[in-house]
């Protein structure tokens, strides 16, 4: 008989694989038996004819045949593991068998060291996350852009996430969490998804010019020098970092596509770094003139 | 003698069956059951820990059953360093037991 099989696209968070145990308890009711267990996407089979019971298991295994036959040994058939370390386990139903029949972890210590090893992980990521988020916090006041903000805060949520877990799973008792968050779960990790990608989109098309202009020498006068052009792809914040030393008073202008200064300076001298001006979508062209010996550097970013 | 931790329920259980020699889990499992009348199971998860754990520490070494028939199935035999830690518990255990009987 050919065997008829699905996929079920179901997320659990790792402070609710319970939730996930009792899921797969009850598609086994149904006839639905897991065949291979995964972080976004499981696999079943159609099987009316049996009942299983599962477990799921956190730790690396440094000896499989020796986890295999621990398991065998008490009726536990070993399914599969996830690429991050979770396994599949289960063991024929005998409804003659008391509830403790199907247990895995039979004490408090060796439960807790699971959720302990877990909790860790999730502490370790947590903290990590909660880190690159305070440093991108500190760069989004410094310099606000809307690439650095997005990331700043997915990196928030993330890093308030994680240590949630880990606070959930550091404690055996707390981790009786059945509640099931996959749809919050799935929201949230296409949100980080979509965000990153964007964040990355977005400063990927960020102008960044380094640009430098010197003409000590030359002593016939400079009229209207058209410098660079650029685009701006998106509005959003941008950062001018301007130099001037010259003999005579210099101008120079950031002119948008109607020939207006977005900024402007007149002078023989002048220096300002992180001059933040906003800039809305379009095309942009440097000018400047000057008479004789100057040189203008300029950076936008 | 320096004082160790005192071991969980699992662990004791685990070193106290192989006192007599070696055994395989579910051996181990059985003997646990019999011994406290029910009381005490321990389940794969926590088996698999327990050994895992106990012979990183050298308390117990893994070992091929010679049995015909089976060769290859994996026994746990206690160390010395197992059985001094089983006696330590136990004298610490007894210890509690003779300070309950006093007060």
């Amino acid at each position: 008989m050919a065997g008829q099989y699905k996929t079920s696209m179901k997320m659990y968070s790792a402070w609710n694989y319970e939730k996930e145990i009792e899921d797969l308890n009850k598609a086994s009711e149904k006839g639905w038996q897991l065949v291979k267990g995964g972080l976004l996407a499981s696999r079943f089979k159609k099987d009316p004819g049996v009942r299983y019971r599962y477990q799921m298991d956190y730790r690396r295994i440094d000896d499989m045949a020796r986890y295999i036959e621990t398991f065998r040994e008490q009726g536990w058939e070993y399914v599969n593991s996830t690429f991050n370390g979770w396994h599949y386990l289960r063991k024929l139903y005998d409804p003659s068998l008391p509830e403790e029949a199907y247990e895995i972890f039979t004490d408090r210590e060796s439960l807790r060291e699971m959720n302990g090893r877990w909790a860790r992980l999730g502490l370790a990521l947590g903290i990590v996350a909660g880190v690159a988020a305070l440093l991108y916090g500190v760069w989004m006041i410094l310099r606000f852009q809307i690439p650095v903000a997005l990331v700043f805060l997915l990196l928030a949520v993330e890093s308030a996430v994680l240590l949630r877990g880990w606070f959930i799973m550091r404690d055996p008792d707390k981790s009786r969490n059945r509640r099931g968050d996959g749809a919050l779960l799935a929201v949230f990790l296409a949100a980080i998804l979509l965000g990153g990608t964007a964040s990355i989109a977005l400063a990927a098309n960020r102008v960044s010019l380094q640009t430098e202009q010197k003409a000590g020498d030359i002593d016939h006068p400079v009229i209207d020098s058209r410098w660079a052009d650029f685009e701006v792809k998106y509005p959003d914040f941008y950062y001018v970092d301007l130099t001037v030393e010259a003999e005579k008073p210099v101008d120079f202008a950031i002119l948008n596509e109607k020939d207006e200064p977005v900024f402007e300076i007149h002078e023989k001298s002048y220096r300002t770094e992180n001059r933040r001006i906003l800039l809305p979508r379009g095309r942009y062209r440097l000018s400047f003139s000057a008479e004789t010996g100057y040189r203008v550097e300029f950076g936008i970013g | 003698m320096k004082r160790s931790e005192p071991l969980s329920e699992s662990y004791y259980y685990i070193l106290l069956c192989l006192a007599k020699g070696a055994n395989h889990g579910y051996g181990i499992m059985q003997m646990t059951e019999k011994l406290s009348g029910g009381d005490v199971t321990i389940g794969s998860g926590t088996m698999y820990g327990a050994t895992g754990n106990m012979m990183k520490k050298g308390w117990i070494r893994e070992i091929l059953s010679g049995e015909p028939g089976q060769e290859r199935r994996r026994l746990y035999q206690l160390t010395d360093a197992g059985r001094e830690i089983l006696r330590g518990e136990i004298a610490r255990l007894r210890r509690m037991l003779e300070n309950a009987e006093e007060v």
